[in-house]
């Protein structure tokens, strides 16, 4: 009866089974079946595809904060470089470029400059990543409202368009960046030796330090990937909202550590993956999609997904003793 | 050489170790008086009474919090949802109080608010072991979308005497915030006040000796919790009525104003006092980029580059070194 | 004497985690008025022994008795109220208190519900004096040196009067006199009847002051008998089971040496103007009092501190590292003191620890090869006899084994240089020998060893020069033929005596 559980594959099942990335999967599905027979056109394609294009924004923007974490720090400046990306990309681009692509790379190079300057603060001036995130996140809100004001700002720029809006193969564009992005962030964290020694830095920085890791450029890298994701969340957000204004990003912040937590993740650092921080991002949409179904006040609505998000986190986030 | 504790090391501990206190602010201290020079030359109105009154009460909230921020800072959690509790406490007494339950019961509302809530997220995060900055950053929706159901919009009262009481041109603020250092100084005094330090920097150690860690760090939320909604309750007496998303800034600042006062953030690191020059500083800076005309919108940009600033220089040094 | 009922006793104690057993039907009885001396190898079971007679772990099977009566639920506060004191290895401490704040720590005497500080000065105070703590009781315990924090903890024990006092490892980061401190201490408490349950891997201080020994070896009583009539070989063949054998590989003459670290008015840390040549082919010494800024100068050297000097060649190269990936280019390798802290990565696999260096110098996208890696790490797994999944983390290992896996991840990469900073400490005598043997090894194939070691035999037993550091400088380079214990200990007490005599 139990021999397959034996067998070294059947072993390999078991661990997938009991691991976190799973468990969040399946909480996916049991909230999705439950929801299509309690709401109507819940479980419809084009309903569950829009959930998954909305997911995608998330699940750039928690691309970078699941290596910030891992890494052992925390990035709380992602929703204003999401921000930053969708409202300065109109004004980044060219318009001797009809393709708009030259503005997307000046946005890109832009954002991942600001996670590099948060890297710098961290690895370099000691600043601890919190107070080094949440003062660039001030920074930028500022420096936001300076250059853009109040008034929002259209998306001109075809690529852009293209991305929040085509469908090639009936699959929406953002969802095929977000696979890409997966693709390459997955391949990063768990099959090359700068993936090994985010690990290390996260568990134990001095050890890793102490054993060659070269720290100091780790670090920067982690912050200017998660600018990089982000400034992508915000060109794509951009596309899929058609405009840009001051606060679009706000709601990526929580959203990003909780999709990196409800993954698995340890908030400490040093353990996770990114493969549990996907599902982690379509289920937080699937909850906001529920509470929108609701139909409550904001003020309920701010109720409903805290506690939701609570609730999950007692369900899967329970950090293990650690010393 | 002699075994025997001398009567005089021996009756005086109290003080010799307050004193040690001072070692690690003492910079600070220096930087927060020089600043005060400063500020009391360019604006002299400062040494005036009403000057003074309205100066620390420009103060008062920001001294709570950073106080909020720093007694979970020192058993080794954090907590963003500092403004969404100021912003709470605010729109409750900005409903209560002019109602049937009066000032008092108002007041009384506040605080058992803060009290309960403080304890229930030092439950979740201590008992439930979650971890702090994800649990407060959840709670921050739940507490804030609570002060959007009491309070959809800005509105609500304060009796007017009370206001004048508070933010008026009395000292109150600064008699009450006092006070309030007074009673911290007390608890500290006591067992589990100051096992907060061996429950924040050594928790396995603290337990090992007898120490009832998890109540020591369930009690600091909840006196978080209590300080956080009191701010609350001034800022709407500031005010003379309640705003839901009032408090939005103080997080930030909360942990602005306890890291430049020196509080670490593994646990156990820094003393209140030096997180109340911290906000001092803070709320110094704060006021004299007002005078000098900046928007707030570049306030924003300077207090981000102040921050990162004064939080690195020290740590630069120690580098350095 | 026999029919009085012994203070504090396990009966046939049994305890698995995971469902390893660790502890198998296990007895033992701390009379008042004996020092009681627990042996055993890393991982046999002591530490779970001590945690299971003060309450802090519940046995599976057997019982716990006080005073002769069954407890049916030890907890830490029952242990308290009864009397037993414990002074663990890891430090109970907390660095921004003070001294008299730490010791009361958990049992402060109140007044109106208020800590009463002048009672707890008289009381703390007291205590230091036991222990010879002369600082003021104000001082906060982050200022103090290491050993002077072990005799707070001492203190503290001490200040709950206890009726039974267990120490594991106490004297591990003590200096000669405060351990000769402690050792009277404990010589006169014994004589007020108070049962003392005393764990050191240090054979000779078990010796001189125990009278009764138990040893534990795989979580089994090997031996409950009185110590006299025993030697040290005894013992350490009561521990492993077999002969001892020489714990030290016999020396021999290295091949004539050519310079591979060489330094001039080097300072880093506590370390100032140092001239050192570390040779080839063999095992260097560092010596001197817990905290003279050795371990400065092997931080230094690495790169990990920052470090000045007027000239240095490094395997050939001139200017020091000036960074550890550098320093590891330059075939140099480190294995740090605290394993839990600076050497390990203690939530990770044992295969992600082992191959981390090699993680750090690889390109940084090349992609990772897990057959190849699983190869490597079954090849150190094998040669240093680490037995087990190398998937479980690494801190299921024991300490020895940790250490093991410390050293092992730098063998790889052939470093030319190995900088070790204590690698026996707390390590049990089957893993001391293996790593002497091993060093050994290294310097007869034409590496260099730099060994700083707060255990004088080792030093003298096992290295070519030993250089005995005080005070930030090399005070004494003794060659092979003027290595003796008492001439390291009197070099590095000179400072000490100069003092005392001003």
């Amino acid at each position: 009866m139990t021999a397959w559980k034996d067998s070294a594959y059947g072993r390999r099942a078991l661990t997938i089974l009991r691991s976190r990335p799973f468990l969040t999967v399946a909480i996916v599905a049991a909230v999705w079946i439950a929801a299509s027979f309690a709401s109507r056109g819940f479980g419809a394609y084009g309903h569950l595809r829009y959930l998954v294009e909305l997911g995608a924004v998330i699940g750039l923007v928690a691309a970078g904060q699941t290596f910030v974490v891992i890494a052992g720090g925390i990035d709380l400046s992602v929703a204003a470089i999401v921000t930053v990306s969708a409202v300065s990309l109109p004004l980044l681009s060219w318009q001797a470029d009809p393709t708009g692509v030259t503005g997307i790379l000046a946005v890109l190079v832009l954002t991942t400059a600001i996670g590099l300057v948060n890297g710098l603060g961290v690895a370099l001036l000691r600043v601890h990543p919190m107070i080094m995130t949440l003062a660039m996140a001030t920074f930028l809100q500022g420096l936001l409202i300076i250059i853009a004001g109040g008034s929002a700002v259209t998306a001109e720029n075809p690529v852009v368009r293209w991305l929040g809006n085509a469908r090639p193969a009936g699959i929406p564009a953002g969802v095929l960046l977000w696979v890409l992005v997966s693709v390459i962030v997955l391949t990063t964290m768990h099959a090359t030796s700068f993936g090994a020694r985010i690990f290390a830095m996260g568990a134990n920085s001095l050890a890793a330090a102490l054993s060659g890791v070269p720290v100091t450029s780790t670090t920067l890298a982690v912050y200017g990937i998660s600018g990089f994701t982000s400034g992508l969340a915000g060109v794509l957000v951009l596309g899929m909202n058609g405009q840009g204004y001051v606060g679009i990003g706000d709601p990526y912040l929580l959203a990003s550590i909780a999709a990196v937590v409800l993954g698995g993740t340890s908030i400490l650092g040093g353990l996770g993956t990114y493969a549990g921080t996907i599902p982690g991002a379509i289920l937080l949409v699937t909850i906001t999609a529920l509470i929108t179904v609701v139909n409550a006040s904001p003020g309920w609505r701010s109720v409903m997904f805290g506690s939701l998000i609570l609730g999950l986190l007692l369900l899967s986030g329970r950090e293990q003793a650690r010393r | 050489m002699s075994t025997v504790p001398s009567a005089g090391q021996a009756g005086a501990l109290y003080w010799p170790v307050q004193a040690r206190r001072n070692v690690g602010v003492r910079g600070l201290f220096a930087v927060v008086l020089a600043f005060l020079f400063a500020y009391g030359f360019l604006f002299p109105g400062l040494l005036t009474a009403s000057g003074f009154a309205k100066f620390t009460q420009s103060w008062f909230p920001l001294a709570l919090v950073a106080m909020a921020q720093a007694i979970l800072m020192l058993t080794g959690g954090i907590s963003l949802a500092i403004g969404a509790m100021v912003s709470l406490g605010a729109v409750i007494a900005a409903t209560t109080m002019t109602g049937p339950l009066g000032v008092a019961g108002g007041a009384a509302a506040v605080a058992l608010t803060g009290l309960g809530i403080g304890a229930a997220t030092g439950f979740i995060v201590v008992r439930l072991r979650l971890p702090a900055i994800v649990v407060t950053l959840a709670g921050s929706f739940i507490i804030g979308g609570a002060a959007l159901l009491i309070l959809p919009r800005p509105g609500g009262a304060i009796p007017e005497w009370l206001s004048d009481l508070l933010a008026g041109n009395t000292p109150a603020a600064f008699v009450v915030l006092v006070l309030i250092v007074l009673l911290w100084k007390l608890y500290l005094a006591t067992p589990l006040g100051l096992s907060l330090y061996a429950a924040g920097e050594n928790p396995v150690g603290a337990y090992r000796s007898g120490v009832p860690v998890d109540g020591a760090r369930i009690a600091a939320y909840a006196i978080s919790g209590l300080l956080s909604t009191g701010a609350g309750l001034f800022v709407a007496a500031q005010t003379g009525s309640g705003d839901p998303v009032i408090g939005a800034a103080f997080t930030l600042n909360s942990i602005a104003a306890a890291v430049l006062g020196g509080i670490g953030f593994l646990g156990g690191q820094g003393t209140m006092r030096g997180a109340l020059a911290g906000s001092l500083l803070l709320s110094l800076m704060i006021s004299v980029m007002f005078f000098l005309g900046f928007t707030p919108v570049a306030q924003y940009v300077a207090q981000g580059l102040i921050i990162i600033g004064a939080v690195a220089i020290p740590q630069f040094r120690k580098v350095q070194q | 004497m026999v029919t009085r009922a012994p203070l504090l006793a396990a009966r046939g104690v049994s305890k698995s985690f995971f469902g390893n057993p660790v502890l198998r039907d296990v007895s033992i009885a701390l009379q008042p008025g004996r020092v009681h001396a627990l042996l055993g190898e890393n991982g046999a079971g002591k530490s779970t022994l001590i945690n299971l007679l003060s309450g802090a772990l519940r046995p599976d099977g057997g019982t716990i008795e006080v005073d002769g009566y069954t407890v049916s639920r030890m907890t830490p506060t029952y242990a308290r109220q009864a009397g037993i004191a414990v002074v663990q290895q890891e430090l109970s401490l907390t660095a921004s208190l003070s001294i008299a704040e730490n010791i009361g720590l958990g049992a402060y005497p109140k007044r109106f519900g208020l800590i009463d500080y002048p009672e707890l000065a008289a009381r703390a105070g007291a205590a230091c004096d036991l222990v010879g703590l002369h600082e003021p009781l104000s001082t906060p315990v982050g200022h103090l040196p290491l050993g002077r924090r072990q005799m707070v903890e001492i203190a503290k024990a001490l200040y709950r009067t206890p009726r039974v006092l267990i120490l594991d490892e106490p004297t591990s980061s003590l200096s000669a006199t405060e351990t000769k401190i402690l050792t009277d201490l404990l010589e006169r408490l014994r004589s007020e009847g108070i049962a003392i349950l005393y764990i050191s891997h240090r054979l000779n201080e078990v010796m001189t002051l125990c009278q009764h020994v138990t040893v534990l070896k795989d979580g089994t009583c090997t031996a409950d008998r009185t110590l006299e009539g025993t030697d040290a070989a005894g013992l350490v063949r009561l521990m492993v089971g077999r002969d001892p054998g020489d714990l030290f590989p016999r020396w021999q003459p290295s091949a004539p040496p050519a310079d591979v670290i060489s330094v001039r008015k080097f300072s880093a840390g506590l370390m100032r103007d140092v001239d050192l040549d570390i040779r080839a082919g063999e095992l260097l010494g560092i010596g001197g009092l817990v905290g003279q800024g050795q371990e400065d100068l092997l931080l230094g050297l690495y790169g990990a501190i920052p470090a000045g000097t007027a000239s240095a060649t490094v395997n050939g190269a001139s200017g020091l590292p000036g960074g550890v990936p550098k320093a590891n280019a330059l075939g140099l390798a480190y294995v740090p003191a605290d394993r839990k802290r600076e050497g390990l990565h203690l939530i990770h696999p044992i295969i992600a620890n082992m191959m981390l260096p090699a993680f750090a110098r690889l390109p940084a996208l090349k992609l990772r090869s897990r057959r190849a890696e699983r190869e490597t790490a079954r090849g150190l797994a094998a040669q240093l006899a680490i037995k087990g999944d190398l998937d479980r983390p690494a801190q299921a290992l024991s300490g020895g084994n940790q250490q093991k896996v410390a050293l092992a991840k730098w063998m790889p990469h052939d470093p030319l240089v190995l900088l070790l900073n204590d690698p026996t400490r707390g390590v049990d005598v089957e893993t001391k020998r293996e790593i002497y043997m091993m060093l050994r090894n290294f310097a007869a194939a034409g590496k260099a060893v730099v060994l700083l070691s707060s255990d004088t035999p080792e030093l003298v037993h096992l290295c070519d020069r030993v250089a005995v550091v005080r005070e930030g400088r090399i005070v004494a380079m003794l060659d092979r033929g003027a290595l003796s214990e008492e001439a390291i200990v009197s070099a590095a007490m000179g400072a000490e005596q100069r003092k005392v005599a001003a």
